[in-house]
């Protein structure tokens, strides 16, 4: 059967320190996270950040992609050379699309390094974005419900978590993280949901078009002074201030910028524009 | 495959003397298999390092309603209900099980026999040394090569227990004893011969809300095309890759004064995780992220002899042929809980794209053919797509024989807000 493919934020697939090794050739394996997606599989959306060649000799592509509560780890190599050819010549930022399986990398007790190998690969629109965050919520907060009465449970039982209605796959990894991870802050997930989500707040849409004129006189303030090496963000936010905005309107225009993909920061603290 | 090292495991434990820990066993057990050894051969090692004599017989006798999952060495008589040889991959061979429903006056099982004890249906069999796993949170009977299985002439009055109601979307092959309520969508009639006799079989598709059955009948009910009915005592089966509700003599069938729109019927999307677990549907509904665009999509080339898809211009039946040309997709839809792949043919296809046949052999001539796939990926991948059409399996997964699709314009702000909001709910 094919794996479904999990949306998991990457502050949640991040927090994954338990993974289940696939015995033989035919059995599959899973990062397990602490909400009990139980990743074989996943697909995200979000901006392609940087891409570098990180094999000693070869080809071994490694890609960062955020999303708004952390940053995946996308690794493509020869094995994976339409992945591997379209990240070698990706504009960063840009939004992608990446379908791929889940890699864990244990270098030692109690550490856990996991990454997506992608199988495709693909520039996507900020609507696809925003889509995709919407999926990934719903399915967060689904895994959080789930984990929320599983904890409730003396055992946790797979059974009556799909008497509940929950999918079998879910049940079975909600299971699997209570056994696995002691504690399990649901408190922090939710937290990490309502950050993601944030975006949609309506209080931003009374805002957007304040937020409109901000973006474009900040936009414009940053292409006047990045030169060659980037603008520091506090000179573009004492800029933009004497032009009469609000320094935490200055700032939010500054993330929504780098959101879009239409400024980034090259090296912490210095902006530039794409 | 764990699902064959755990019924491994349940056989060995249930064939040794001594109490053996389920983790000692299994931690042999996939010792030897990871030296390469057949599962067949590495049950009988492990059985020997455990010190057992592989035929304990001291079995307990039950009724299959005191069955409870976990039950080793059992000794029970029942009557085959029903039964279907299944295909399964062990260790990469190809191995015939056989899957289906035994009953006594006490209750009705799901069973798997590991091996063909040449078992049909109505046969009342007398089992030594079966064991019982856990299936849907109720026990199913396994029954493998340790097992003893005699045929017997006693007969056996089935369990009239309450049937369980479902809804049409939660029938899945190997549910018994169900009770259902729907609109008769269609219905044919046709003539079969049966063990030299003449009967008449009814089949059509039976929905409701939540989706839609096909169904055959095994007497003359009384029915026709329009009836909403209930009918209680039906099984389900696997037939040719979808789940069927069959009733028989022993199904009772209602007329209910009660009327349903056939535009309300089945037209409920259903979550992916769902389509695979029951195995394929009739006119099923889903939604989901176009993740893939298979090998194969674009233009192709049919054999005019057979139909099948060219490969390099040869078909793999008929060899060097003229292909006559042709267009589709086959695409994997993924909403996160599974994952369907969609098969679109030409017009469905020049449909969503918008554009025909020949003006995409206009664009391959001029650009080549990969220009086709990139229009289509363009189009589809990462996209949200509502497609229909008839679902069926097979050991790879679930294809969606598309009859339409749609591109999903969600509002995303609204449903952002709306989700934020909810979430101020939760605590």
């Amino acid at each position: 059967m094919r794996e479904p493919a999990w949306r998991v934020f990457a502050g949640e697939y991040n927090d994954a320190m338990h993974h289940i090794e696939g015995e033989e050739q035919m059995s599959p394996s899973y990062v397990v996270t602490p909400l009990g997606a139980m990743v074989n599989r996943l697909y995200l959306v979000g901006v392609l950040t940087d891409v570098e060649n990180v094999a000693q000799d070869g080809e071994m592509w490694r890609a960062h992609i955020s999303d708004p509560t952390g940053i995946y780890a996308v690794y493509a190599g020869e094995y994976q050379p339409e992945a591997a050819s379209f990240l070698s010549e990706a504009d960063t930022p840009s939004y992608v699309a990446v379908a791929g399986k889940a890699r864990a990398y244990e270098p030692e007790d109690g550490v856990l390094f996991v990454s997506v190998r992608p199988e495709m690969v693909r520039e996507v629109d900020e609507a696809m974005r925003d889509y995709w965050i919407i999926e990934a919520a719903r399915q967060t907060r689904q895994r959080i419900e789930a984990m929320a009465e599983a904890l409730g449970m003396n055992p946790p039982s797979e059974y009556k978590l799909r008497e509940l209605g929950y999918p079998p796959a879910l049940a079975r990894g909600v299971v699997a993280a209570t056994e696995a991870y002691d504690d399990i802050d649901v408190e922090h997930y939710r937290f990490l949901l309502r950050e993601a989500l944030s975006h949609f707040s309506s209080g931003r849409i009374d805002y957007e078009e304040d937020m409109d004129d901000a973006e474009e006189a900040v936009f414009a303030a940053v292409q006047e002074m990045e030169g060659d090496d980037g603008a520091l963000w506090d000179d573009i936010v004492d800029h933009a201030a004497k032009q009469g905005l609000d320094r935490h309107l200055v700032e939010e225009a500054l993330t929504s910028l780098m959101d879009k993909g239409a400024v980034y920061e090259p090296i912490l603290g210095k902006l530039k524009t794409t | 495959m764990t699902e064959d090292i755990d019924a491994a495991v349940d056989e060995v434990i249930n064939a040794l003397d001594e109490e053996a820990s389920k983790e000692e066993v299994e931690e042999n057990l996939k010792k030897f298999i990871e030296y390469g050894v057949p599962v067949d051969q590495a049950k009988q090692a492990v059985l020997k390092k455990f010190g057992a004599s592989p035929a304990a017989p001291s079995a307990t006798e039950k009724k299959l309603g005191d069955v409870t999952p976990g039950d080793k060495r059992l000794r029970f008589t029942g009557k085959i209900v029903t039964v279907e040889q299944r295909e399964v991959e062990v260790k990469g061979e190809t191995r015939s099980i056989y899957k289906g429903i035994i009953g006594d006056e006490t209750a009705v099982l799901p069973f798997t026999a590991w091996k063909d004890f040449g078992l049909a249906k109505d046969d009342v069999i007398a089992v030594d040394n079966a064991y019982a796993g856990e299936w849907g949170g109720q026990p199913r009977l396994n029954i493998s090569e340790w097992t003893n299985v005699q045929k017997t002439d006693e007969d056996i009055d089935l369990v009239k227990r309450q049937p369980q109601r479902y809804d049409v979307a939660d029938l899945r092959p190997g549910l018994s004893n169900v009770s259902v309520q729907g609109k008769i969508m269609s219905m044919e009639e046709r003539e079969v011969t049966v063990d030299d006799e003449e009967k008449t079989l009814y089949s059509g598709i039976l929905g409701d809300r939540t989706g839609k059955i096909r169904y055959t009948v095994w007497a003359d009910m009384g029915l026709s095309e329009g009836d909403v009915v209930d009918v209680s005592g039906a099984y389900v089966k696997s037939w040719q890759g979808t789940p069927q509700l069959v009733f028989d003599e022993n199904a009772t069938v209602e007329q209910l004064d009660e009327s349903m729109p056939v535009d309300q019927v089945g037209s409920r999307t259903m979550p992916m995780y769902k389509v695979v677990e029951t195995g394929g549907g009739v006119d099923v509904p889903v939604e989901g992220v176009v993740i893939e665009i298979q090998r194969g999509s674009g233009l192709i080339m049919r054999c005019p002899e057979c139909n099948r898809a060219l490969r390099d211009g040869v078909c793999v039946i008929d060899g060097e042929v003229d292909g006559t040309p042709d267009l589709r997709i086959k695409a994997v839809v993924d909403d996160g809980t599974g994952a369907v792949t969609a098969i679109m043919n030409r017009s469905v296809t020049e449909k969503l794209m918008d554009t025909t046949m020949e003006a995409f052999q206009e664009m391959a001539e001029e650009k080549g053919g990969e220009a086709v796939e990139q229009a289509i990926m363009d189009r589809l991948i990462a996209h949200p797509v509502h497609v229909r059409g008839n679902a069926l399996s097979d050991e790879y997964g679930v294809t969606v024989i598309v009859d339409t699709v749609e591109p999903i314009e969600p509002n995303i702000q609204q449903q952002g807000a709306e989700l934020l909001a909810e979430l101020e709910g939760d605590t």
